[in-house]
């Protein structure tokens, strides 16, 4: 709201403009900024959307009036006695998009320029100059709030005025001569024939008042916000009258804008005003009663304020006491103030005006103890991981577009979730994975030629649940994931993941041939997978085991398909890991428990066992430790190699280090050679081992 | 052979002192070290040793003082050649194969950096949680009851108009969802869940359709404080959020409040922060609204609450002079790499 400080000083003294704003800002109008405009003094306020009292001068100098105590001076109405005449048809057919609507009659007018002081005034506040009839409305808006139209009379077709709702696809050239076409969810104010306003937003170009126009009809009405909003935004036309009807005006401004603008006319336009004032409808205006609690404003603000002085307050804001007795009283809020309707209202009114600088900034604040959750726990466990490794954390859009969606998740086939709008343009896709968005984050930052491209990000993911195994339950669902993306190879971000999982406490459980993780433990264990997220063959998942549960897919590991490269442009060698954060919330819970070391010497031996291709160094490890044998301190990869002539077609060998260490005794070589006998034997009758020499 | 008076031999000790001193000092590396050695201490011939074998001339009752200070000179010559030797070994002029240029840079070694946004919410959270706010946790995809109608939004609110949110339609569900605009989203299902007292700080990611610019994101990160105690005023908002301000700019800083308008507080204040002599933005505050109060089942007549929103970008671009927050989800490792955390996380 751009306020003239000539047209301001109308209603009341103003005060130096840097105090007025200074006092304004502090009781709810937002000072925007101080423009010189000729003589003049425009102040821009901010006024939030529950003030639209304010969206008038009228209003702003009642909160000036209040503020600095000086008297408010509404300027009085006097209109001549009107010619009778036969009146005007108003139907209203959309009651509940106009609850209300009159119409003046004036006859006779000269069209023209308007005097130097409207012209200014308006110019002030940012509005050029029409001609005096279309000024003076905008001037009466500006000053009240109200906003209000003029037809040309002699251009309504059959001199009348229906309110109805649009037919969908019914045209409309407004008078800024663009063309519309209107839907039924928007107002329009029509003739017999056709629409001439789209009810609270424009006037018609056919009915605008013209050099040649003579005969006046003033309209002012109240229409609701809903379709007013409506219309504005479905056409993407903004108006100051749209923008005064979606917050709500005075009721009791309908009226009063209507005479103030028809005494104006009279005044700077000649002409005669008819009776009857056409009208239909009824205003919606009728204020509740407040009881307000002498002890809430101080329960509210925390510093007492004398009950004579929240009268006075109130009442100077425009509030009418009803009653009062020393526990309570009862109040009507004014017609202007409809944002005010219980007692919260009240004393945030008494709170506003009295000024917050009242309200003590040191008064204690209790101790309460509080922790961590083990959400919060992980995740900082888990950061703290991929920092110290070298990764950034990156932060990619929640929202994917339709390409990358494509590739699919690890966490369900269900279809994606779809936003309207899109959040940026093409992307309305609600992600299922984060690793196609983090590897555009990757490929971004190597096009920057950023010294490396290592990131991950811990954000959710958003999906539909499938089964309805809790029917009362959300959806949806919005697992936590760690997403992370490297250089290198699977072995690279195996590696990452193992050190992240090792953080949490979980190391890798050996699978045997048969696909069985032996032992009743807490753990992880890799398998094979298929995805079109990572390389065929150079990929797993992470299978989580617990005690008594189920195996479940904790995550996924490997190398990035050459397709989802391709997609996002990435052409350096690039293996990732996304682990379900949310299924490991446990882990933040566990407490170690200490294993004393041995304090006796170890033995080390490699074996070199030769197998078949097939068989996997999981189920090696899974063979050797089907012995149970507790000396069984370590057991690591030696190597591996293939060698036809030697081994023998589709043979490997697999060199196996153990290390064997006893919490009783040192072992003797005896022992040793015993325990790797068993182990041996183990492998053979499990993978079909056999010893090389 | 005897006969060397004492004078005399004082005097050639001196003599060696002194020059062991010139040599010694003049020794440059490894090579000159060596030969000052042999000179000095060699084992056969060095002069230390030729001075001792000079003792057995002096005369017995003078052989104690003699003696004396013959083991005052070697002293002091063994530590000058110690002090050559260590010069020797890190002097500038002595560079070899065995020496290292320390200015050549080390082995590499990386260490990655959290994300600027999420330092900041740690900060936040933190001197939040020294206060006894707690940190949770809720859906970023919220059905309208959350989003809206509980926090007294009702459905003909323009915060609601399908241009101004991201809806969702999902197949099962009568009305669609959304993505959350806000995060006091979750401080509904808190209280829905939980009875006072309570001291929350929720945060995460919000979503609005603002097109992209230096200072608008269509997602965003928001943290958000509740506390719903018996008794609670706008008193313990002010003294709550100053104390958090004090802690997060550092000093004793004023904050104060401005009135505005959100749906689900009342009085609705915006707070500013005094910051080097200015008074900047900070967020939104206010009292709980008694009608949010009673959605979630708290009698308003009982216990009363506050509840403020911070924008974690806007703060995060003023701590770190961001001046684009697009910079924020840009991911170029160039900008990620410069957010060292303090140790305030």
């Amino acid at each position: 709201m751009i306020v003239s400080l000539d047209w301001l000083a109308d209603y009341v003294d103003v005060p130096p403009v840097e105090q007025m704003t200074e006092r304004l800002l502090l009781a709810g109008l937002n000072h925007e900024a101080t423009e010189t405009v000729g003589s003049d003094t425009a102040v821009d306020l901010e006024v939030t959307s529950n003030r639209p009292d304010c969206l008038g001068h009228l209003g702003v100098a009642r909160e000036v009036a209040v503020l600095f105590e000086r008297p408010l001076r509404i300027p009085p109405i006097e209109l001549p006695k009107p010619r009778k005449a036969a009146a005007v048809s108003v139907t209203i057919e959309a009651g509940d998009i106009c609850p209300y609507y009159s119409a003046r009659i004036i006859r006779g007018v000269t069209v023209g320029p308007s005097p130097d002081w409207l012209v200014s005034r308006l110019a002030t506040v940012g509005i050029a100059s029409v001609n005096n009839i279309v000024d003076i409305t905008n001037y009466v808006m500006l000053e009240c709030g109200q906003p209000l139209h003029a037809f040309d009379l002699g251009q309504l077709a059959g001199g009348q005025i229906i309110v109805r709702r649009a037919r969908p696809g019914e045209p409309f050239e407004a008078i800024n001569h663009k063309r519309y076409e209107l839907t039924d969810q928007m107002a329009v104010i029509a003739d017999c024939d056709r629409p001439v306003a789209l009810a609270g937003v424009m006037g018609g170009a056919e009915t605008e008042i013209s050099l040649a126009t003579t005969d006046v009809l003033v309209e002012s009405a109240q229409f609701a916000p809903l379709p007013v909003r409506a219309a504005a935004r479905g056409l993407t036309l903004s108006s100051p009258s749209s923008y005064r009807f979606e917050r709500g005006p005075d009721p009791a401004a309908v009226e009063w804008a209507s005479q103030r603008a028809t005494a104006l006319i009279l005044e700077l336009a000649g002409g005669v005003l008819e009776e009857p004032v056409a009208e239909a409808g009824k205003l919606a205006c009728q204020p509740a009663e407040i009881v307000l609690r002498a002890d809430r404003v101080e329960a509210v603000l925390g510093v007492p304020v004398p009950a004579q002085r929240q009268q006075e307050i109130l009442q100077s804001l425009g509030f009418v006491q009803q009653a009062a007795t020393a526990e309570e009283s009862r109040w009507l809020a004014p017609t202007w103030r409809r944002d005010c309707w219980r007692a919260i209202d009240l004393v945030e009114e008494v709170a506003r005006i009295e000024g917050y600088e009242r309200v003590p900034e040191n008064v204690p604040i209790a101790a309460r103890p509080i922790a961590r959750s083990s959400r919060e726990r992980l995740v900082r466990m888990v950061a703290e991981v991929c920092v110290a490794a070298g990764f950034c954390e990156a932060m990619t859009r929640s929202v994917v577009a339709e390409p990358l969606e494509a590739f699919g998740s690890p966490w369900g086939d269900a279809e994606p979730l779809v936003c309207r709008p899109p959040l940026v343009r093409g992307a309305d896709r609600l992600r299922r994975t984060l690793l196609p968005s983090l590897l555009e984050a990757r490929v971004a930052s190597l096009a920057a030629a950023a010294s490396h491209a290592d990131l991950f990000e811990i954000a959710r993911a958003y999906l539909r649940r499938t089964n309805d195994s809790q029917p009362a339950a959300s959806p949806l669902e919005e697992p936590l994931l760690l997403t992370l993306v490297t250089t290198g190879d699977f072995f690279r971000a195996k590696g990452l993941a193992a050190v992240v999982l090792a953080r949490l406490g979980l190391e890798e459980l050996a699978v045997s041939a048969e696909g069985i993780v032996s032992g009743d433990l807490t753990g992880v264990s890799y398998r094979p997978v298929q995805s079109q997220l990572l390389a065929t063959g150079r990929a797993a998942e992470i299978m989580l085991h617990r005690p008594g549960e189920t195996p479940r897919r904790l995550g996924v590991v490997g190398e990035v398909s050459p397709q989802l490269c391709k997609q996002v442009g990435c052409d350096e060698k690039t293996a990732a890991f996304e682990l379900r954060l949310d299924s490991l919330e446990f882990v933040a819970d566990y407490e170690p428990v200490l294993t004393a070391p041995s304090s006796f010497p170890s033995i080390d031996r490699d074996i070199n066992l030769v197998v078949d291709e097939a068989v996997s160094w999981g189920a090696i490890v899974s063979a050797v430790e089907s012995t149970g044998c507790h000396e069984l301190d370590q057991i690591r990869l030696g190597q591996i190699w293939r060698d036809a002539e030697r081994l023998g077609v589709g043979k490997k060998s697999v060199v196996v280090s153990l290390r064997l260490r006893s919490h009783q005794e040192t072992l003797s070589a005896e022992q040793a050679n015993d325990l790797v006998a068993e182990m041996v034997e183990a492998c053979r009758r499990h993978v079909g081992a056999t010893l090389r020499a | 052979m005897t006969n060397l008076s004492l004078d005399a031999f004082t005097a050639d000790l001196e003599r060696l002192r002194a020059e062991a001193e010139q040599t010694l000092a003049d020794v440059a590396d490894e090579a000159t070290l060596e030969q000052a050695r042999i000179e000095f201490l060699g084992a056969k011939s060095g002069r230390l040793k030729l001075a001792q074998k000079g003792l057995g001339q002096v005369a017995g009752s003078d052989k104690p003082a003699a003696g004396r200070q013959f083991n005052a000179v070697k002293s002091a010559v063994e530590a000058l050649f110690q002090q050559a030797k260590d010069r020797a070994a890190t002097g500038p002029a002595n560079v070899s194969a065995e020496t290292v240029d320390v200015t050549l840079p080390g082995t590499p070694v990386r260490f990655g950096r959290l994300h600027p946004l999420t330092q900041t919410i740690r900060r936040v959270a933190s001197i939040m949680g020294h206060l006894g706010f707690e940190v949770v946790d809720g859906p970023e995809v919220e059905d309208q009851w959350h989003n809206f109608e509980a926090l007294a939004i009702p459905a003909e609110h323009p915060a609601r108009d399908p241009l101004d949110n991201f809806y969702i339609s999902v197949a099962n569900s009568a009305e669609p969802f959304l993505l959350r605009s806000q995060t006091s989203t979750v401080q509904i299902r808190v209280m829905e869940q939980r009875q006072p007292p309570l001291r929350i700080v929720s945060l995460g990611r919000v979503y609005r359709p603002d097109t992209a610019d230096a200072t608008h994101y269509p997602m965003f990160h928001q943290v958000e404080g509740l506390l719903v105690e018996p008794g609670t005023t706008m008193a313990h908002l002010k003294s709550v959020l100053r104390a958090f301000a004090s802690n997060f700019l550092g000093g004793d800083v004023h904050v104060r409040f401005r009135p505005s308008f959100f749906p689900f507080t009342e009085p609705s204040v915006e707070v500013d922060m005094e910051w080097n002599g200015r008074w900047i933005e900070m967020g939104g505050a206010g009292m709980v609204d008694p009608a949010v109060l009673e959605a979630v089942g708290y009698d308003p007549d009982e216990v009363s609450g506050f509840a403020f929103g911070l924008g974690v970008e806007r703060i995060a671009a003023r701590r770190f002079g961001v001046a684009d927050i697009r910079d924020f989800y840009r991911n170029d490792v160039r900008f990620l790499e410069q957010f060292s955390d303090r140790g305030q996380a």
